[in-house]
């Protein structure tokens, strides 16, 4: 049994052009201590997946299918008892470590925040509780950062900070959504690096939104590749780097340059742009922009077929691209 | 090369100094703070002491210009201005501070609740200050006197009813605002609830424009107070009040016209020096400037 298993999730928003579908179908499981990596494009629903795992969909958005953390649905809890899971059971750690702090509060207060909230922890007890994590996240000189501002300190520190926070409560799901998006490429390495180790360290499990296909790489035993909402193909990295099966990852991962190889001409793109998510083609949302589409891709949208040992892919001509 | 380098850092030094020194340098604040600390003094030594009784009447010495005896000259009862207008600082004072503590207080509770809450309690709440801002304050204040009498009470309260509602777009547009920041999203994957994270995180964020907002409306309370008591709908004799020697002074406006100067005079600075300080404000607390993000 996994610890954290999504089954069949849909996600409809509001938006001014009525109901839109930004998560159609997606279904994964993470293990205790084990990493998926979800990749894809801006716009493909990765992070509205990530917002509805923690139950903070905007206003008005519908959802339907069902989040399993550790037998329990989170999609049927109340408000009230979603915020005992927030930040306790699963942690999140954002995109932006500039603005996701408060300005005007101190860090050691900020990170005692959820320390107090949900482990009941006060005063001298909750103050040595965030120089410990502080100290874990490998902040220089904690016990002088703990009284700064964010304004104070870097974008990698800030980051740090944050992880700090996330951490606090022991989370069983520790969700990044392009944690290093925003950082220099060194301080990148070191945050993943910290990511990693502490993965491996407490057993909690981690999910790392990204785009960075290095990064995910890198990090993450498990990958899916999510387009237009729903998920592509899905398998452990290592086979699915090796092997891509969908027409998309394959296109995704050819418009990455690398070093060291010869390059002539322009980078290779994906023609066309990711669709809005209002007016999604009928049958496999990537037809209109795939190579080898064909009349049968604008039926029915193709199932998740297995391409090899725990890895899957979801398109017509799967056949073709092995 | 290293010269540059030099440069840059020292700008950035001068770039964020503390709040006291781009105070001090903030020439139209500190006049204001000058106007604002005259005034307030003048009130503070007014309970204890001013050159004359302000409601000791003197027939024999009506009408006096300013001497060395009555600095600012005696109205038509012989009281002394000076005195007066010290001790009607007293009334301007009281009226804006408890009208604009009961706005701002209210206002923003109000605001608050409406960012947090938005749909449709935000709505009734926001429809109901549009019709609290349709009456203007002079008109609430008066219909309330049709009520309950003429008093300095009534005046408070109109003062008060119409700041609640002010406040309270006021901080129902910055919370909104606020609520659309990254930090409030991490907040609220930390498991906070709405009310811990309007208590810790939006209040303390737009703590500045309550403050702007309230030193404005000091202003215009003490105007609006004149206004009433010059209509004597506001502070009744025999209570010093800058509005009502005013009033009391037009029928002397061509045999001793500086009468009517010296509460003018003082309605004119104070209103300028608490405009120059929420103007001051607004540039002194501006985070671009504060801080570096």
């Amino acid at each position: 049994m996994a610890l954290l298993s999504v089954d069949d999730l849909h996600v409809e928003l509001q938006t001014n052009r009525g109901m839109v579908p930004a998560v159609r179908g997606v279904s994964f499981a993470v293990e205790a201590g084990g990493t998926l990596g979800v990749v894809g494009e801006s716009g493909c629903g990765k992070s509205i997946t990530a917002l509805a795992l923690m139950g903070l969909l905007p206003e008005g958005a519908r959802v339907r299918g069902r989040i399993d953390l550790g037998g329990t649905d989170l999609l049927g809890l109340s408000e009230d008892e979603m915020c005992h899971v927030r930040g306790n059971r699963i942690a999140m750690i954002f995109q932006e470590p500039m603005t996701s702090l408060n300005p005007v509060h101190r860090i050691g207060r900020q990170i005692a925040e959820p320390l107090r909230l949900h482990r009941g922890l006060r005063g001298a007890n909750a103050r040595d509780e965030v120089l410990r994590l502080l100290d874990r996240v490998g902040l220089p000189d904690p016990a002088k950062r703990i009284d700064a501002y964010p304004h104070q300190m870097s974008g990698g520190q800030r980051q740090r900070v944050m992880i700090a926070m996330a951490l606090s409560c022991e989370p069983d799901i520790l969700l990044a959504d392009e944690p290093t998006t925003a950082l220099d490429v060194t301080i990148q390495g070191q945050i993943l690096d910290l990511i990693n180790e502490l993965v491996d360290d407490s057993g909690m499990g981690l999910i790392l939104i990204s785009h960075d296909l290095g990064v995910i790489g890198e990090t993450t035993d498990n990958v899916a590749v999510m387009y237009g909402g729903s998920m592509v193909e899905q398998g452990p990295t290592d086979s699915l780097f090796e092997h891509l099966a969908h027409p998309y990852s394959q296109g995704l991962f050819a418009a990455v340059p690398r070093v060291g190889e010869r390059h002539d001409g322009p980078l290779h793109t994906i023609p066309g742009t990711v669709p809005e998510l209002a007016d999604l083609p009928p049958g496999c949302a990537f037809a209109d922009r795939c190579a080898k589409a064909s009349d049968v891709c604008w039926g029915p949208a193709p199932g998740m077929a297995e391409v090899g040992a725990a890895h899957h892919a979801a398109c017509h001509h799967l056949g073709g691209a092995v | 090369m290293q010269a540059t380098a030099t440069a840059t850092t020292t700008e950035n030094k001068a770039a964020a100094p503390g709040f006291g020194y781009r105070a001090l340098r903030h020439r139209s604040f500190m006049i204001g703070l000058v106007l604002t600390g005259t005034m307030i003094f003048a009130a503070l030594l007014s309970l204890l002491w001013t050159p004359h009784s302000p409601t000791e009447i003197v027939i024999l010495e009506r009408l006096r210009p300013p001497s060395l005896k009555h600095w600012f000259g005696t109205d038509r009862f012989g009281r002394d201005i000076l005195s007066m207008i010290m001790a009607g600082a007293q009334t301007s004072i009281v009226v804006g501070l408890i009208a604009v503590s009961l706005g701002a207080v209210v206002g923003a509770a109000i605001g608050l609740w409406a960012a947090a809450r938005r749909g449709w309690t935000e709505d009734v709440i926001m429809r109901l200050s549009d019709l609290n801002m349709a009456f203007p304050v002079i008109l609430i204040a008066i219909l309330l006197t049709a009520g309950w009498g003429p008093g300095i009470t009534n005046a408070i309260l109109a003062l008060g009813i119409f700041n609640i509602s002010l406040f309270a777009r006021q901080v129902r547009a910055a919370g909104i605002a606020m609520w659309e920041r990254e930090f409030v999203l991490a907040a609220k994957a930390a498991g906070k609830g709405n009310l811990a994270i309007t208590v810790e995180h939006i209040l303390p964020n737009i703590v500045s424009v309550i403050v702007v907002q309230a030193t404005i409306s000091f202003a215009v309370a003490i105007l609006a107070e004149a206004a009433l008591s010059y209509l004597g709908v506001g502070s009744q004799p025999p209570d010093p009040s800058w509005g009502r020697m005013l009033s009391e002074s037009q029928k002397h406006i061509f045999s001793s016209p500086i009468i009517a100067v010296w509460p003018g005079l003082a309605i004119v600075l104070s209103v300028l020096g608490l405009n120059l300080i929420g103007d001051g404000l607004r540039d002194l607390i501006d985070p671009r400037l504060a801080r570096q993000r």
